[in-house]
């Protein structure tokens, strides 16, 4: 069942601090929702300062520069400039599905990154269906961006969210599909069990071990996963430019700030998904030769990840800012016409590796 | 993991979830709003699995109706209702029958189950790893006579079928010249 069990050996000392093993489960659950929240609420200042850097550069441009070093208070201003602002719902809204929309859309980040394994211990639900939890709980982002932008009583909100809706139902497809990819090669739905699957060299990571087709994989969920996130070049949820800003024009203050951060939040959870499904997870990237082997297996399981995390941020990020944006229904031939069929073939010869 | 008394004490938080949202999915004007509830109370259904060990069972009901079928239902309505307006409209013997329907329900409900005072406070029966992902994907796949490898083709066919009559209709007609 889906019991934080705490493998840590933090939640050993607590359940030998507190006698009575239902507070100690509770204690321990505690921890846990604290850690969640301090791993995805601290990192969304980092990503948000992170994004602006990145955007800059690519852009020939310094980014915030003025407060503090290198503009690194810039972001401390930003957060509190979100959460100080007045919430109002416009008229004519309806108020209920307007608060409620925020509150949905930061349901899907949160559980999602309780399935994250960051290191051998440091994982707060091993679910043996942990890749169909993922999955299931991505409906929940789609079900907050449809009746946040219909709640806005506003035609771009709507048109947004409509199109959002379309493209994510879409998207979800090939995502799974290569998810599913991922469960078939590895032969396990945990992400421990993903992750523990490509113990041993930079070689038996799920990206490297199958000669063409993990690469293959890798760059469909990347494509995919561009999409779920709803990020340039395949933001037509939100397209600046055509729908000012699209389900979220009508929202400020906290309520925007929340789906801000779940924006940020699933840029991390993808990315950790990423590197959990194909980048080795929490394993260095061992080479077989034993001098430098020693000298990588000295950093912590954790430190990988948040690297490889890092890395794969930075991509998304240098993809939102290089590529331009399709149209609705180029974005639409590309996933039914395109990404559909290929992800079809890919499993199909992901069986054919497994047969041999 | 709790004794017996919690575990009542949530199994009575979830039911009540249950009854309070699907109360709220019939009583509420607003199509959307009703949606919404109705989502509410499939999760609640899927915690209720939980607890009966069905950890795929709670999956799939997230996946397939709250994730699935209420978004699409929640896309629909977006596109065809006005916005706004609430469209539904109750008559009075439309009531009465579902008033009649559902005090039958709970008689024959109360007849039935209430008799096996048992079944009020009995435990999961199945082993915590009865519905595992692994046994039911071994089972649904299985040559073997327990195995439901011919329905579970069968049902792909059929849904194969589906899908591409969907699409026929779908699709649109070129004039013929």
């Amino acid at each position: 069942m889906m019991i934080p069990s705490v493998p840590h050996p933090l939640g050993d000392w607590v359940r030998q601090m507190i006698p009575i093993p239902e507070l100690a489960f509770l204690a321990n659950a505690l921890i846990c929702i604290i850690a969640i929240c301090a791993v995805a609420i601290g990192s969304a200042p980092i990503l948000i300062y992170m994004e602006r850097k990145v955007c800059a550069h690519i852009q020939c441009r310094l980014g915030p520069m003025r407060l503090g070093y290198r503009g690194t208070l810039q972001t401390i201003a930003d957060v509190m400039k979100l959460l100080f602002k007045e919430v109002y719902a416009p008229s004519g809204a309806d108020k209920f599905v307007f608060y409620l929309a925020p509150m949905i859309v930061l349901v899907a980040p949160f559980l999602v990154l309780a399935m994250i394994p960051f290191d051998h211990n440091l994982q707060v639900s091993n679910l043996s269906v942990g890749i169909p939890f993922v999955i299931a709980v991505n409906g929940f982002g789609i079900l907050a961006i449809l009746i946040g932008g219909w709640a806005s009583n506003n035609k771009y909100s709507l048109l947004g969210a409509l199109r959002s809706g379309a493209q994510m139902i879409s998207y979800e497809i090939s995502f799974a599909l290569v998810l599913l990819f991922v469960v078939m090669v590895s032969g396990s739905a945990s992400l421990m069990e993903i992750t523990l699957s490509q113990s041993g060299t930079i070689l038996d990571w799920w990206i490297f071990k199958i000669p063409v087709l993990g690469f293959l994989a890798f760059i469909m969920f990347f494509i995919s996963s561009i999409a779920e996130l709803n990020r340039a070049p395949f933001d037509i949820a939100e397209a600046e430019q055509e729908l000012t800003g699209g389900y979220h024009t009508e929202y400020n203050g906290t309520a925007f700030a929340m789906f801000y951060l779940a924006e940020y939040i699933n840029l991390i959870t993808i990315s950790s998904l990423a590197s959990t499904c194909f980048l080795g997870g929490f394993f260095p990237p061992l080479i077989g030769v034993e001098a430098v082997d020693t000298i990588l297996l000295k950093v912590p399981g954790f430190l990988w990840f948040a690297g490889k995390v890092v890395l794969m941020i930075w991509a998304y990020m240098m993809v939102r800012w290089t590529f331009v944006r399709p149209r609705v229904d180029q974005l639409m031939a590309l996933e039914w016409k395109f990404l559909l069929p290929f992800n079809l073939l890919l499993l199909a010869l992901g069986a054919v590796y497994i047969a041999f | 993991m709790f004794p017996l008394e919690l575990t009542d004490i949530f199994f009575y938080i979830v039911a009540s979830m249950i009854l309070v949202t699907a109360i709220f999915t019939i009583i509420v004007k607003n199509v959307l709003r009703s949606a919404i509830f109705l989502i509410f109370s499939f999760v609640a259904t899927a915690i209720f699995y939980l607890m009966l060990h069905a950890e795929f069972i709670a999956i799939a009901q997230v996946m397939v109706y709250a994730g699935g079928v209420v978004i699409f239902v929640v896309f629909t309505i977006l596109l065809t209702s006005h916005l706004g307006e609430s469209t539904l409209a109750i008559k009075i013997p439309r009531t009465f029958v579902a008033g009649l329907l559902s005090v039958s329900f709970v008689f024959v409900m109360w007849r039935f189950l209430l008799q096996d005072l048992s079944l009020s406070t009995a435990l999961p029966a199945a082993s915590a790893d009865y519905a595992s992902l692994e046994s039911i994907a071994l089972r649904l796949l299985s040559i073997e006579s327990e195995g439901f490898v011919i329905s579970f083709e069968l049902i792909s066919v059929l849904l194969l079928v589906t899908l591409i009559c969907s699409i026929t209709v779908a699709r649109k007609t070129r004039d013929k010249k």
